[in-house]
């Protein structure tokens, strides 16, 4: 075969003009060839020119200020907003003294049973052990007011993305319009949400609930619009055949035979809420993700772990149970089973709570901040540094942090701006099309108008060395799981965990491992993205079409040949979403690694919030979202544009 | 019902559909009407799927809608309820007219006149056998308990006694077939439209569902207008077969009178390995009996295939009388019938001219 290719290979080769790729750098190269130096001699420098940059201080700082003179008297916040806080504040402590009054043993059994109604016993005995370890370590209160702010925050989110995902299901319109901006707001860091927030609500619970809404309602819509608009034609069709009206067309076939997409919503949003609800305690969520806030600012890793193990819990448990009820394999019980089960929660609950001991005593909890500490302790004593031949955790984040990070921080910051801007252009348009090359480039080039060009790049240099890390180690994870199948069956497990975990709680070994700093929010961005890139390559791997797999070996191709010539390249598209993927997710860490010394965009945001600074927080939440849009256009594959035009 | 004995069920007339942008032009137009597909496509970005189609279904008929994928077929039979809204041309059912009734008069056509067999069945995944049937019923608003009474008939009647309580996804495909039939026929309608029901299924059970439309017909004399690829389905059931190509019909016409006398080489090549003796019927090849042979022979009816008369003139050796009600018609003997087995014309035979019917 290869000697039938290889002459016709090489015929082609004078032809390289008529090679896409080319054509495009050529085109683009032409372009900067005139550009370039018009550029260069009218701005010269090597950072983004003053000249072009627009200072918002004032005009935010102005805003911010009238927003706070005028919270109280104004009839937009007397009448509207003020409703929504209030209404926000009243929910959540309702559902709070709702919980609290059910008592730690009534809300352990009220959730087990609703486990074991929609998982199995097997769940329902887990969910029991995950409440009573967040009891154990000490953190009941401060997961039901999680829990509490939850609630409400999931409610409000699959409320609104069901009537989104309804209107874009249903009518084409809606879609085209809701589409690119669900899948815009699907790309940007958790961060970015909680500056505009604030800005009308202040820092509160008003504002975590609904920053939180806002993150965590885009993967209901995305998916309530998907099933309906998923749904098996000719079902519909032979609905209509038989004379159904629109709503009975609804009711009675397009929303059943959404279920799973529905589920799947439902899923996605509680998974997306508990992430922001963590991250929102920067914005007065209180909680769990409070208690881990305080501790990481103080370098409490014992506290941090304490609360931080909770998060995790109810974060597998909530996942496990949705994902059960998505795939409807609920074992059938009896309804008096049902009753009578539900009827012992309940006793339960009565009965500690007759018996005074509502609140989880105190005499059961276990400190382990403090032996966690002990451990971390003696970590940073002996393996910090001076381990023989490996040297010390902290060692290598410092080599890191010398050889990787500055040397990419100062490249990007020496580069000309002009130059960056090109790169963005070559990368993105070889990858996509023209369309995302241009948005890609314009949101480069807002955030040199910002005036936060500096920061975006040490940012950015932070994300391409995370990424770099993660695709190098994904990749290889990824071919072997999907070339062994042993592998890929001890991996699963550990990714569906990882994948589970919302993002913040990350910080905390990293900060216990490499101390504060940038490498650590690095290292936490890869181990947060790395489960989505592993799995996806494996995915894509082993879909590539047996046939051709089959017809390969039949030809007696070796095993790495296989790989290299049939695997990788039927692969390229997942591969290419992996990427994406990567991207995405590693951007959103680098920058909640504000808070762990990651410094740049993150720290700015974090910085804002806390002095009250907003204008210097909103510019940089600005950044942000240019940044995530850039990195996400850059890495956007053509087809994917291509598909949706069909 | 009041409607005459002689008024068609459906009685279409210069239908058409075109799919594009400004497609109701295409009908217009002569000069656009008249072009082939391609250049169609090329001038005006638009597709003829049916193009200027007449024809009337009989009360009690089956009526078969045949064509190669692409022919228009599938498109034709929705253009009947308007699941498809058609381009140009009149649809009446029972003599009134389809595209001027209203969403409320439309939606009662669909749901006790005209019920339809999917190709993919179409069921509700969610539901049970017994409420995938009873499903039209609900549509219709008829309480829960009598629509499941109702159901549970069909579903015996389809011989799916014992499956009332399974989910599609737990039934074969032949089974998930009778389902939708079941579904349409618990509606009770005048009309069964079927759209390729048996094509996504096995030979052998299509054999048995092909069987079992025939039972039902033969039953209950329903009205049934039956869309298929396949010319042995289509000679099998049909009454009456209208055959498409790129959205005409290019004859229209009995199984027989397609077989025996197609009306152009593309028919011809069509029904060129059908095994004409089934097909064809001794009135092709009788010819008028001389006195001595109106007396003796083995009789055969006017109806009775050529290959049934072959069978009856090899046990006796002499020519076949064909009987009508006692009287002869005529006989049929070997050559004759060898000559229909090889495809010769039979010119000589008489009473056999084919009648073409309008298209």
């Amino acid at each position: 075969m290869a000697t039938v290719t290889a002459p016709a290979l090489r015929a082609t080769l004078p032809g390289v003009l008529k090679h896409r790729a080319v054509r495009k750098l050529l085109l683009l190269a032409l372009v900067a060839a005139v550009l370039a130096p018009l550029a260069h001699a009218r701005w010269h420098s090597g950072t983004w020119p003053a000249a072009l940059t627009v200072d918002l201080t004032d005009p935010l700082t102005h805003v911010s200020d009238w927003i706070i003179d005028n919270r109280d008297s104004h009839p937009l916040f007397l009448y509207f907003f003020g409703h929504i806080s209030n209404g926000v504040v009243l929910s959540v402590r309702a559902v709070y003294l709702f919980l609290l009054a059910a008592g730690w043993a009534g809300v352990t059994a009220l959730a087990a049973f609703v486990a074991w109604r929609t998982a199995g016993v097997r769940l329902a005995l887990g969910t029991a052990a995950a409440f009573l370890t967040c009891g154990l370590l000490g953190m009941w209160v401060p997961t039901m007011q999680t829990l509490a702010l939850m609630v409400v925050a999931v409610l409000a989110s699959v409320a609104v993305g069901a009537v989104l995902g309804l209107a874009a299901g249903l009518s084409d319109r809606m879609d085209r319009a809701l589409r690119p901006v669900l899948d815009t707001m699907q790309v940007l860091p958790a961060f970015a949400y909680l500056l505009p927030v604030v800005l009308v609500f202040g820092i509160g619970v008003p504002a975590a609930v609904l920053a939180t809404v806002v993150y965590a309602a885009p993967p209901m819509a995305r998916l309530t619009s998907l099933g309906l608009r998923g749904a098996d034609k000719e079902v519909l069709e032979a609905v209509e055949s038989l004379g159904a009206t629109a709503r009975q067309r609804l009711l009675t076939a397009r929303i059943p035979l959404a279920r799973r997409e529905l589920l799947l919503g439902l899923n996605q949003t509680i998974m997306m809420a508990l992430s922001m609800a963590v991250i929102a305690s920067v914005i007065g969520g209180g909680g769990l993700g409070d208690r881990v806030y305080q501790a990481l600012a103080s370098v409490d890793v014992g506290a941090a772990l304490a609360a931080g193990i909770p998060i995790v819990l109810l974060a597998v448990v909530l996942d496990r149970v949705t994902a059960a009820a998505g795939r409807g394999t609920e074992p059938a019980h009896g309804r008096p089973t049902t009753y009578a089960l539900l009827a012992a929660a309940v006793a339960v609950a009565v009965a500690v709570r007759l018996a005074g001991r509502l609140d989880w005593p105190d005499a059961w909890t276990v400190a382990v901040a403090e032996p966690v500490n002990r451990v971390v302790d003696w970590m940073t004593d002996h393996l910090y540094s001076g381990v023989p031949v490996i040297g010390g955790t902290a060692d290598w984040a410092g080599r890191f942090t010398t050889w990787v990070l500055d040397p990419v921080r100062d490249g990007l910051q020496g580069l000309p701006w002009w130059s960056v801007l090109l790169l963005v252009a070559a990368l993105a348009w070889l990858i996509g099309t023209w369309r995302t090359a241009l948005t890609a480039v314009l949101a480069m080039a807002a955030i040199g108008v910002l005036g936060v060009w500096e920061p975006s790049m040490d940012t950015l240099s932070q994300v391409l060395a995370a990424v770099a890390v993660t695709l190098v180690l994904g990749f290889a994870t990824g071919v072997a799981a999907a070339r062994d199948d042993r592998v890929e069956r001890l991996l699963r497990p550990v990714l569906d965990v990882f994948q589970t975990m919302p993002q913040f709680v990350y910080l905390i070994p990293v900060v216990a491992l490499f101390g504060v700093g940038r490498a650590p929010a690095v290292a936490a961005a890869v181990v947060y993205a790395l489960p989505a890139v592993v799995r996806i390559t494996t995915q894509g791997l082993r879909q590539v079409d047996p046939a051709a797999l089959e017809s390969a070996r039949s030809l007696g191709a070796t095993g790495g040949q296989q790989l290299r010539q049939v695997q990788l390249p039927l692969a390229r598209p997942a591969l290419l979403l992996a990427l994406n993927q990567g991207v995405v997710l590693v951007l959103a860490v680098v920058i909640i690694g504000g808070l762990v010394g990651g410094g740049a965009l993150g720290y700015d945001a974090v910085f804002g919030l806390a002095q009250g600074d907003l204008a210097t927080g909103l510019v940089a939440g600005a950044a942000i979202v240019c940044l995530g849009l850039m990195l996400d256009r850059v890495t956007q594959p053509a087809d994917r544009r291509a598909k949706k035009g069909a | 019902m009041t409607v005459l004995p002689n008024t068609p069920v459906f009685s279409v007339e210069g239908l058409w559909k075109v799919f594009g942008p400004k497609s109701e032009r295409v009908p217009l137009d002569p000069e656009l009407a008249a072009l082939p597909a391609a250049e169609l496509r090329s001038r005006t970005g638009c597709t003829a799927a049916v193009r200027d189609v007449s024809f009337d279904v009989r009360k009690g008929e089956v009526f078969v809608v045949m064509g190669l994928s692409g022919s228009g077929k599938s498109t034709l039979v929705r253009c009947l309820t308007r699941l498809i809204e058609p381009t140009a041309g009149a649809i009446a059912v029972d003599g009134e007219d389809v595209r001027a009734m209203d969403r409320t008069r439309l939606r009662e056509l669909r749901r006790h006149r005209a019920a339809m067999v999917f190709q993919h069945f179409g069921l509700l995944p969610h539901r049970t056998v017994l409420d995938n049937v009873a499903y039209g019923l609900e549509i219709q608003g008829v309480g829960k308990a009598e629509r499941r009474e109702r159901a549970r008939e069909v579903v015996t009647k389809v011989g799916l006694e014992g499956m009332e309580h399974r989910r599609p996804g737990q039934l074969s495909g032949g089974q998930r077939q009778r389902v939708g039939l079941a579904r349409a026929l618990a509606v009770d309608p005048e009309v069964l439209l079927f759209d390729e029901p048996f094509s996504a299924l096995d030979p052998l059970i299509r054999r048995d569902m092909q069987e079992e439309v025939i039972r039902l017909h033969r039953e209950e004399g329903r009205t049934m207008v039956f869309i298929t690829h396949d010319l042995n389905e289509a000679l099998k059931l049909g009454d009456r077969i209208a055959l498409m190509r790129d959205g005409r019909v290019v004859q229209l016409g009995t199984p027989e009178e397609i077989v025996g006398s197609p009306a152009d080489d593309y028919v011809r090549e069509f029904v060129r390995d059908v095994p004409r003796e089934q097909v064809l019927t001794v009135r092709t090849a009788m010819r008028a009996a001389t006195h001595a042979e109106a007396g003796t022979g083995a009789a055969v009816t006017p109806d009775a295939t050529v290959s049934e008369a072959i069978e009856a003139v090899a046990r006796t050796g002499t020519p076949a009388r064909v009987m009508d009600n006692g009287r002869c018609l005529g006989v049929v003997d070997s050559d004759a019938l060898l000559g229909v087995v090889a495809g010769a014309a039979p010119g000589a035979a008489a009473g056999a001219e084919p009648r073409k019917e309008a298209v």
